[in-house]
């Protein structure tokens, strides 16, 4: 098995209309089995556009991309709408929850749309259940529990299906702090306990620096990376740093 | 930027939140204005007021007006629930309710002047081709183009007078804490549907006590009048809603404890069926009840016109019959007869020809025949009485006849052999006919009236020579008495094509209004659906499993009232199936059959419509 996930190479996206617009300019990028990686980079940069190239909600203008070797572009629509169930999870800004389903069935929804038996679907809801926590909740409905919860759910529903690549778009966007500190703990076990890829986009320098690694875009490509040292305080600060140099808007405090 | 400016912009720059109110509302006034083209004929005016086709057509104006007004409420309403949360963005931004239900007033009045008008052109546009349509299907040659002045200022005053109230009676409904809750909430949720096994049981219950008398006693139901069938009618409509939802209620519960409710998109279906419960219900039972209007209409006006030439028969035996008073002279009867005869020689074809006669007791309406006249009337079949018999013969088309009054002329009683229910005679002539033998016949010491009745082969296409006859020949009252069963039927035939006519147009009204009602209703939810589909396609529901629950749930909209209402239609025609022939089953099927296919056909292309729109 080969040590990359995702495998990028000259990704481009046009976008056609009365003004055409190049959101991405060519994208080279690997994500490593077990990584940790967020995207930053200011407004209109073209984070959420790659991004959604990756999870297959946009389709790329030209160039190649792989997720676990396999072109998931080349697939129908069937097939896809599968890939995306059984390699990838996604967590939302907006939660992205079926309302009209309860915590419990949002969460089992990846599951009963491939036909998992009863049995396993139990056994697989208890396990991520305790894990996230949200043992109260599941009889509730979507409108009925807190933001922090909500994306609680998003996350056990986008994990149950232990997806090889998790993707996570302004995961804490609509949270306070304190939800958005404690889901940011939680990505972390994740990626930790069930060996995760993960591939974030934020806007939040804290945020980001729970990652392994920052990507930086600007203008529809790759400016520029950050490793994590040993310091997260130090790492924080660097990215801190290359936003006020990228003039999105950042101000040291 | 002026008051009316914002009011002109709101429609101009959102023409898709009004152009199916606007379609809707040209629709309703134009079907309106084509019937009022159709009563303002000036060949309409033969018509009297009074007969049966005057007060059908009456009526069905008025049937048409009141649903047009039902019809534009509910498209109002459904347009303004549409609107609630823009309206929201005014109020929050500090217009006062009055201000916006000022300016909800002015749009809709601006855009019920307009659909007025369009309707109105349209209508004239289009009138040349509908009166050439009138005048095929009725087979009157005098409906030719007229400018219907009446009709179009009648159309004009009475839909302003409606937009005028229903724009004032609806803008009270603007809730200015609901616009702004759906402005804040981003999920806003319908109430359930909750059981109620006891307003279940209550309904069932006194919808079965109205119509218990239905059957049991008619007498009861006489007596008591159009209260009753108020009643009976309020209390079905009721019964019908409140079996309705408690049955989604019960199915929904029932998939949900299904083993397989976590398969596939079971889940995704059902949950749907369950957070739109209400909804769902109330568009299906609008669609069921407005479908079994259009069976109604159409299967009962349209047997009516299948079976005219049997109807006629039944009241008219004859191609022509002449009945001599007994102050008629004589010279004047063989005249007229002679008249008839040369006449009907000249036709083509065979011609019957029976002589007959009847005594008669005047007061008492009863009519002697000798077994020789009755026998000589060629359309039964001969009988042979014995000196103490008699036979009765109706004098009424459909009414029993007492069959013992006989026994008041005779002086032995005599033995009842057998009755005749079909016509000898006009129905009515006589309240009955006895037929006793030739020597009491003889003794009997009442007038007696002369009877000639002619026979033609292929009677129904010899309109030229009734008309011939009958402008020579007319009936006065006391001297002869003409009927002819050719120009019964030729008056009964254009009777039951205009109603007809009306009836299907009246179950065209219905059948768009489910449509459009269908229409407004997914027009509504489709904003939000999409919404939701593109959520959970993003996480991996694919097109065809998404056209799998959209498949579901139009054929639930679609097919369930149609099931309902075929279901409640057949209900009816079974349990008066005595009344019945065999021929209004087939025609009401076959109808129905139709309007199945229409459907088939229609769910086919707003699935696609409204799936693609969904992906879109």
């Amino acid at each position: 098995m080969s040590d990359i996930i995702l495998n990028v190479q000259q990704l481009h996206k046009d976008y056609v209309g009365e003004v055409n617009y190049k959101a991405l300019k060519g994208i080279d990028f690997q994500l490593k089995r077990n990584e940790f990686v967020s995207v930053m980079g200011p407004s209109g940069s073209g984070k959420t556009t790659f991004l959604n190239c990756i999870s297959t909600i946009d389709r790329p203008t030209n160039g190649s991309m792989t997720i676990n070797q396999k072109d998931p572009y080349e697939l129908n629509d069937e097939d896809l709408a599968k890939f995306r169930r059984s390699e990838l999870g996604f967590v939302f800004q907006d939660f992205n929850l079926v309302h009209t389903l309860t915590v419990e069935e949002n969460i089992l929804l990846p599951l009963t749309l491939d036909a998992v038996n009863g049995k396993e679907m139990t056994s697989r809801l208890a396990e991520v259940v305790k894990f996230l926590g949200i043992e109260e909740i599941m009889k509730k409905r979507t409108f009925e529990i807190s933001g922090g919860q909500k994306q609680r759910v998003a996350i056990a529903r986008a994990v149950i299906h232990q997806p090889s690549l998790l993707l996570a778009d302004e995961p804490t966007g609509n949270l306070d702090s304190k939800a958005a500190n404690s889901v940011m703990t939680l990505f972390q076990s994740i990626h930790e306990t069930f060996q995760t890829s993960l591939l974030m986009v934020t806007h939040d320098p804290y945020v980001a620096s729970f990652a392994e690694r920052v990507i930086f875009m600007q203008d529809g490509m790759l400016y520029n990376e950050i490793q994590k040292g040993d310091h997260k305080q130090q790492f924080y600060q660097e990215i801190v740093d290359t936003l006020t140099f990228l003039g999105g808007g950042y101000h040291e405090l | 930027m002026s008051f009316n400016h914002i009011v002109i912009q709101n429609i101009v720059r959102d023409k898709c939140t009004y152009i199916s109110y606007f379609l809707s509302s040209v629709f309703s006034i134009l079907v309106f204005f084509f019937f009022l083209i159709i009563a303002f004929h000036p060949m309409m005016e033969a018509i009297d007021p009074n007969s049966t086709l005057g007060i059908v057509m009456i009526l069905c104006s008025m049937i048409v007006y009141i649903f047009s007004f039902v019809f534009i409420i509910y498209s109002m309403l459904a347009f303004l629930k549409k609107k609630t949360k823009s309206l929201g963005v005014f109020i929050i931004s500090g217009a006062s309710t009055k201000q916006v239900q000022k300016m909800v007033f002015r749009e809709n009045m601006l855009i019920a002047f307009t659909a007025t008008i369009t309707a109105i052109v349209v209508g004239l546009i289009v009138s040349p081709l509908f009166l050439m349509v009138v005048k095929n299907i009725l087979e009157a040659d005098s409906f030719g183009m007229y400018v219907p002045v009446q009709a179009i200022a009648m159309t004009f005053i009475l839909f302003s007078v409606l937009f005028l109230i229903v724009s004032k009676i609806t803008t009270r409904f603007i809730k200015k804490e609901e616009a702004v809750q759906l402005l804040k909430a981003d999920v806003t949720q319908e109430k359930l549907i909750r059981p109620t096994p006891w307003r279940l049981l209550l309904s069932i219950l006194v919808s079965a006590v109205l119509l218990l008398p239905l059957k049991v006693s008619p007498d009861v139901v006489e007596s008591l009048g159009i209260v009753y069938i108020i009643m009976l009618f309020i209390s079905l409509l009721m019964t019908i809603y409140i079996v309705l939802t408690q049955g989604i209620w019960l199915t929904i519960r029932r998939l949900q404890k299904s083993a397989s409710y976590y398969k596939k998109t079971n889940m995704l279906f059902v949950s749907n069926l369950q957070a739109k419960g209400n909804s769902h219900a109330h568009v299906i039972y609008l669609l069921s009840i407005l479908l079994l209007a259009v069976f109604v209409t159409t299967s009962v006006l349209y047997s009516s016109y299948y079976n005219v030439e049997e109807n006629t028969e039944a009241v008219y035996p004859y191609s022509f019959q002449y009945i001599s008073h007994p102050n008629n002279p004589i010279e004047k009867e063989q005249q007229d007869i002679e008249f008839m005869e040369t006449t009907l020689e000249q036709t083509e074809g065979d011609v019957y020809a029976y002589q007959s006669a009847f005594k008669t007791d005047e007061d008492r309406r009863i009519g002697f025949l000798s077994n020789t006249h009755f026998n000589a009337l060629g359309t039964h079949e001969a009988i042979t009485l014995s000196d103490n018999e008699y036979y009765v013969v109706a004098g009424n088309a459909g009414v029993m006849p007492n069959t013992d009054t006989i026994q008041d002329y005779v002086d032995d009683p005599l033995q009842y052999v057998g009755l005749e229910e079909r016509m000898i005679l006009v129905s009515g002539f006589r309240a009955v006919y006895y037929v006793i033998p030739d020597a009491i016949y003889d003794a009997l010491n009442y007038p007696e009236y002369h009877v000639f009745a002619y026979e033609l082969k292929d009677w129904t296409e010899k309109r030229d020579v009734a008309e011939k006859i009958e402008a020579q020949l007319m009936t006065e009252s006391g001297e002869r008495y003409v009927s002819s069963k050719i120009s019964l039927y030729v008056d009964e035939l254009f009777v039951k094509r205009v109603i007809f006519f009306i009836g299907f147009m009246l179950s065209l009204i219905f059948l768009s209004a489910a449509m459009s009602i269908l229409y407004f209703y997914l027009q509504t939810s489709l904003a939000g659906e999409k919404e939701k589909y593109l959520g959970m396609r993003k996480i991996g529901l694919s097109m065809k499993e998404m056209r799998v629950i959209v498949t579901r749930e139009l054929s639930i909209l679609i097919f369930v009232p149609f099931t309902i209402a075929a279901m409640l239609l057949f209900t009816v025609l079974f349990s008066i199936r005595d009344a019945l022939s065999p021929a209004f089953f087939q025609m009401t099927t076959v109808g129905v059959g139709i309007i199945l296919l229409l459907f088939t056909m229609s769910f086919f292309i707003i699935r696609k419509a409204y799936f693609k729109k969904l992906v879109e």
